[in-house]
């Protein structure tokens, strides 16, 4: 029997660099993350076949679309690069199973880095970093900039190593019933620190009054206050919230939508920021 | 405050590494250097006033707390937002001698970002559009059948040719619009009276717009009715108890770890029930 076949340490990492430098780089509407793909699996092919004629057919698998969270998305790259040793050793795999994995992982895996990475894990080191930039403070940006860059390499780098080595149980980890638990817990650190947010780094008020008097007159954001502090930031996000989700209107609409609200309301005296030059 | 052509140039080659899709790479480029907050440290060294460039990141920021672009549908763009929005705001709150803390300043920021970033997504159609020119080359290169076309093509399509893309949309739209910035910004002083009715609804736009992005971000964690109870006490915590984020967030670790260890018993109790139904129908058949 022929000796294993197994693609080089410096092939893996050179597969890992282009990918997560270059999963968008030449991103169109048509073929979105398809190039990244190309050039990420290009070393890999290099390395596992002989003949050009081989190495071309190899990469022409990777030619479908694909498309999904690039980050987490790194895992389907390490698994491809697994799934490909095994067909260069003659193992049953070929062009059609490889993309029907490639293809059935990009959609949940597109889910799960879209709601967890980038709906959660983002806006809470961002929420942090703002806390600390209060002020004009560099430590804010800071904080970000190295929190986010050295979680998501190594993040990145496990998740290429895992998809390499475990193959299909390596996503099953993340997507199976156990994690159910942790990914609820995550999500419910992200709702509560989001209402923080909400609370911090909004200020809506109103300046309607009713003057009876002199002595008498009705200050709406007085009331609004008793009732609960801030409450109208409360109401415009759940508002956002709701024409979002409920009426399915596009945040482009949705901005729109306040544009309007703004102007009606300074008209009718609702709104009024109260400046000068 | 102004701008002269070698901030202007700097400001044009950030905007060419930060947009999605950009040259800096998703991770470095759309993720870091294009969320408003690194942009306004960085557009604030740039201009000459770093604490200023915070505090309007930081507003702008809040807008976009949470943009999420699923399947490359995109709202807003980055580009335009951060290396765009950010230098106009800082010209036109200079310029209006507005405090940079005050609330004020931070609705013209959001009002301005959100004009300029909507106005942006412009920019990354074309981008995008343009890249299929350089995605053509690939195929070509691909049909070819040869490795060594191939090879030393695809590099190329993916890390060369897209910078034409961003000459075009991002380095030469970012040049031009902040350099034409301070005279911009001086027509708008004198043609929108602060007291009038345009310059107020901006303003109150500017408040508002911040519920949008945490409307979206919302979208994605809140799935049932009671997910706004969570949502309200983590409110309330920075509202009523004046909790600032890192202690809210810390509280809200505590909350989610009790959740963890409920869920985990959840998940584990039926395991169990079976294991052990399992066990008395064994018993039964022994009878």
């Amino acid at each position: 029997m022929a000796e294993l076949k197994k693609t080089s340490e410096a092939a893996r990492k050179a597969c890992f660099r282009n990918w997560i430098y270059g999963n968008l780089t030449c991103f169109s509407q048509e073929h979105m993350q398809t190039f990244g793909y190309l050039w990420a699996m290009l070393p890999i092919v290099d390395d596992l076949y002989d003949t050009d004629e081989q190495k071309v057919e190899a990469l022409r698998t990777y030619t479908t679309f694909f498309n999904t969270e690039p980050q987490i998305g790194t895992m389907v790259v390490g698994l491809t690069v697994g799934l490909e040793e095994a067909k260069a050793n003659g193992e049953p795999m070929d062009a059609e199973t490889i993309n029907g994995i490639r293809a059935g992982l990009m959609g949940p895996l597109a889910g799960l880095g879209d709601s967890i990475i980038v709906g959660t894990f983002i806006p809470i080191l961002l929420g942090i970093a703002l806390g600390l930039s209060t002020g004009g403070n560099p430590m804010g940006p800071i904080f970000y900039i190295v929190a986010w860059n050295v979680l998501m390499y190594f993040g990145m780098k496990f998740a290429f190593d895992q998809g390499y080595t475990l193959g299909g149980s390596a996503v099953e980890a993340l997507v199976g019933p156990q994690s159910a638990a942790l990914r609820g817990s995550i999500v419910m650190v992200g709702t509560m620190v989001i209402g923080a947010v909400a609370a911090t780094w909004m200020s809506i008020t109103t300046s309607f009054e009713l003057v009876f008097g002199p002595d008498s007159s009705f200050v709406l954001q007085n009331t609004l206050d008793a009732i609960m502090p801030k409450c109208l930031n409360f109401f415009f996000v759940w508002l956002c919230w709701w024409l979002m989700t409920k009426k399915k209107i596009s945040p482009t609409l949705v901005m729109l939508i306040l544009v309007v609200v703004a102007f009606v309301g300074v008209l009718l005296g609702v709104f009024d920021p109260k400046l000068t030059y | 405050m102004t701008i002269n052509v070698l901030q202007a140039v700097l400001l044009g080659l950030l905007a060419c590494l930060a947009s999605l899709p950009g040259m800096g790479g998703t991770t470095i480029g759309n993720y870091t250097l294009g969320r408003p907050l690194v942009g306004g440290l960085l557009v604030g060294l740039i201009l000459g006033n770093m604490q200023m460039g915070i505090i309007v990141g930081a507003a702008i920021q809040v807008v976009y707390i949470a943009l999420v672009t699923p399947g490359g549908t995109v709202s807003a763009d980055v580009r335009a937002v951060t290396y765009i929005g950010i230098p106009l705001a800082m010209l036109s709150i200079s310029a209006q001698g507005i405090d940079p803390n005050s609330t004020e300043a931070s609705g013209l920021a959001a009002a301005l970002g959100a004009a300029v970033g909507t106005l942006g997504t412009v920019l990354f159609y074309g981008t995008a559009t343009l890249n299929l020119v350089w995605q053509g080359i690939g195929w070509k290169a691909m049909e070819s059948g040869k490795w060594d076309t191939i090879k030393r093509t695809i590099p190329m399509v993916d890390a060369v040719f897209p910078w034409v893309s961003h000459i075009l949309f991002s380095f030469i739209p970012t040049v031009i619009i902040c350099l034409a910035g301070p005279t911009m910004v001086d027509l708008m002083k004198q043609y929108l009276p602060m007291d009038g009715i345009a310059m107020k609804t901006l303003f109150t736009v500017g408040s508002l717009l911040p519920a949008v992005g945490i409307g979206i971000l919302c979208k994605q964690v809140i799935t049932k009715p009671l997910d706004w109870i969570t949502f309200a006490v983590g409110f309330l915590l920075a509202a009523v108890m004046g909790c600032n984020l890192i202690a809210s967030a810390i509280i809200a670790v505590f909350f989610a770890l009790i959740n963890f260890e409920i869920q985990t018993l959840k998940t584990a109790r039926p395991a169990v029930a079976a294991a052990s139904a399992g066990a008395d129908d064994e018993e039964e058949e022994d009878i």
